[in-house]
């Protein structure tokens, strides 16, 4: 079976740079061939994976995990960690500064439409550690 | 569908110098240089023009047709882009140039206004209206953008407008009408086009979203400026103008958007800035946007590759000329009438528009997976600096293109050079020294 993988860094309070893991995720699969309905979904949801590290940790990054039957995203950052994550799963709860707030961000949705938009989406995290968001699409039937 | 791979976009050979400008220009990555001539690869094409305006050379070109297209039938109907309007200088007004238009040997003149005035009745009374349209609505007026959606954005296909062009809709109902003023049979009744723009050319051999154009022939608006000069306050004036103040600005980017009355619309012009936005679009970050307009040429129709005068002046000539017209005001019955032509698929886009995978590698995942890892492979040894000296736009253009087997001869320069003094260095070190020296 080909399975490959790729990996983004992603850098804490870099907004020029933010969004541009997701692009160039979108622009892979578009080469490969994907369902156009799936890598918007999936491009979305790691948009939100991609601004949330770069908002709320120290920094991390994206991995890209490709095989025929399945795509999976895992980002991983390194803290501080989410301390409730069911509270942070809730539409409309947020941490965010009122600055990140005046340039769009923060409304809290970030985690539910993460969910929302992926086929099976886990989170772990550690208080102190850092949290891994895994996003996971199914690509045929079956998978 | 006439012809496929046909475009208007070409390459004079001869003018071509390889200089690699075009390369990067291309929205679509559609252009390699071989054999020291840019080649222009026909499935990826979107006829936008960009090569035309950028080439020094000026080895970019149009096909259009000649004017002599007129004596292929028996009865004429120019229909000129409002981007006209914009061109001439000093106080010449509408009647004056459609009249000199009408000297050069048409039977009639039609302004596309009209078609305008109908969009805008039609989707502001109605399809607005309507409960279960995807926002935001896309205007389907600029047909490179079209062809960028099907490329480039496939899931914001349903999101296009499904009404007709204005240059579309006027053709119809022009030749409708000849047809039943002169009783010539239709094929006898020639609709030409006076086009700023390179794309339109090539929707009507190869319509997107419609099975046929009714639009006969396409003249360049270059070509045929001296023609209509010459025929300039030659005579008395006819009285043709039927256009109103608000479709002289829909040429001019923003004037479809305020036309309609929408609130919360996006306008955006020039293709590089329009691919930027709907990538915001497609990934749902612009949440209450209800209208998006995005042309693919600078200022919009007025920057047009097929124009002569810069797009800032022809906006402001075409600006003062409209404010001497009346605004659209439409009675119910005439709009009554409108809606019933776009339900009845008169004036609608009633062909699906199928999405076109122009980059991917193979139709076969597991297949695209493999020649997507050689070309991660290769990207280590290429030096990444997009040089264009390959041929292609990028070093990525070229590891892609040897993957997919269309490149058998291009080869990385910068690399060689470099294998070239390294194998030296190793050898001997006398020799090595020079080259490190020459470089520096
Ligand atoms: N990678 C992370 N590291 C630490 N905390 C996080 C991380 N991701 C999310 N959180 C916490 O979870 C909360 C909710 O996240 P979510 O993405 O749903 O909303 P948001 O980022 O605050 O706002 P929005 O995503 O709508 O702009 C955040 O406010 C933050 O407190
Ligand atoms: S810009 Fe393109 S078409 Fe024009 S001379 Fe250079 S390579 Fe040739
Ligand atoms: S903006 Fe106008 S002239 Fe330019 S490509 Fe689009 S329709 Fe043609
Ligand atoms: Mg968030």
């Amino acid at each position: 079976m080909e399975q490959m993988k790729y990996t983004f860094n992603v850098e804490k309070d870099d907004f020029v740079l933010a969004g541009q893991a997701s692009s160039n995720i979108k622009k892979l699969l578009r080469q490969l061939g994907i369902d156009s309905g799936i890598i918007r979904r999936l491009a979305i949801a790691t948009y939100e994976a991609e601004i949330n590290i770069v908002i709320h940790s120290l920094g991390g990054c994206i991995e890209l995990e490709i095989d025929p039957s399945y795509i999976r995203v895992i980002a991983a950052d390194r803290g501080p960690g989410i301390e409730d994550i069911d509270l942070a799963m809730q539409e409309g709860y947020s941490t965010a500064t009122d600055k990140a707030r005046e340039m769009g961000f923060g409304a809290g949705m970030g985690l539910p439409n993460m969910k929302r938009n992926s086929d099976r989406f886990y989170v772990r995290s550690e208080k102190g550690k850092g949290t891994v968001i895994t996003i996971e699409m199914a690509l045929k039937a079956g998978a | 569908m006439e012809n496929q791979y046909f475009h208007s976009v070409i390459l004079k050979e001869d003018r071509c110098i390889g200089c690699t400008n075009c390369l990067k220009a291309c929205p679509t990555e559609a252009i390699r240089v071989r054999d020291g001539k840019a080649r222009i690869i026909g499935e990826r094409c979107i006829d936008c023009g960009e090569c035309i305006r950028l080439c020094p050379n000026k080895a970019k070109s149009a096909v259009t047709d000649s004017l002599d297209i007129i004596k292929r039938f028996k009865y004429t109907i120019a229909i000129p882009s409002m981007v006209l309007y914009g061109q001439f200088a000093g106080n010449v007004g509408i009647n004056e140039m459609l009249t000199a238009i009408k000297r050069i040997g048409f039977d009639e003149v039609y302004e596309a206004a009209l078609g305008i005035d109908i969009i805008s009745n039609v989707i502001s009374r109605h399809i607005l209206k309507k409960p279960d349209i995807r926002k935001p609505l896309i205007n389907a007026t600029c047909p490179a953008i079209l062809r960028l959606i099907q490329v480039r954005f496939p899931e914001l296909i349903p999101n296009i407008i499904d009404i007709e062009t204005p240059m579309e809709i006027t053709a119809r109902l022009a030749k409708q009408e000849a047809v039943r003023k002169t009783g010539l049979p239709m094929e006898e009744i020639g609709v030409i086009f006076i086009s700023p723009c390179t794309a339109r050319m090539t929707s009507i051999r190869n319509p997107l979203g419609i099975e046929r154009s009714y639009m006969d022939g396409v003249v360049s608006m270059k070509t045929i400026y001296g023609e209509i000069l010459r025929n300039l306050n030659n005579g008395p004036t006819e009285n043709l103008v039927r256009g109103t103040k608000d479709a002289l600005l829909w040429p001019i980017i923003g004037g479809q958007s305020v036309s309609l009355g929408i609130e919360n619309y996006l306008a955006v012009d020039g293709i590089h800035e329009v691919i930027k936005v709907l990538e915001e679009i497609e990934m749902e970050k612009l949440e209450d946007l209800e209208f998006f307009e995005g042309m693919a040429c600078i200022g919009g129709c007025v920057g047009g590759p097929l124009t002569l005068e810069n797009p800032f002046i022809a906006r402001s000539r075409i600006r003062s000329l409209a404010k001497g017209l009346p605004g659209n005001q439409p009675t119910d019955e005439a709009v009554a009438h409108q809606i019933r032509m776009y339900e009845d698929g008169f004036i609608r886009l009633t062909e699906k528009i199928e999405p076109k995978e122009i980059t991917r590698l193979d139709e076969d995942i597991a297949k695209s997976i493999k020649k997507m890892e050689m070309i991660k492979e290769m990207m280590k040894y290429l030096p990444g600096i997009d040089c264009g000296v390959c041929g292609a736009p990028t070093c990525r253009a070229f590891a892609e293109d040897i993957v997919k087997g269309e490149n058998q001869k291009a080869i990385c320069i910068v690399k060689t050079m470099e294998n070239l003094k390294n194998k030296k260095n190793a050898g001997n070190g006398k020799e090595g020294q020079n080259v490190n020296q020459g470089r520096e």
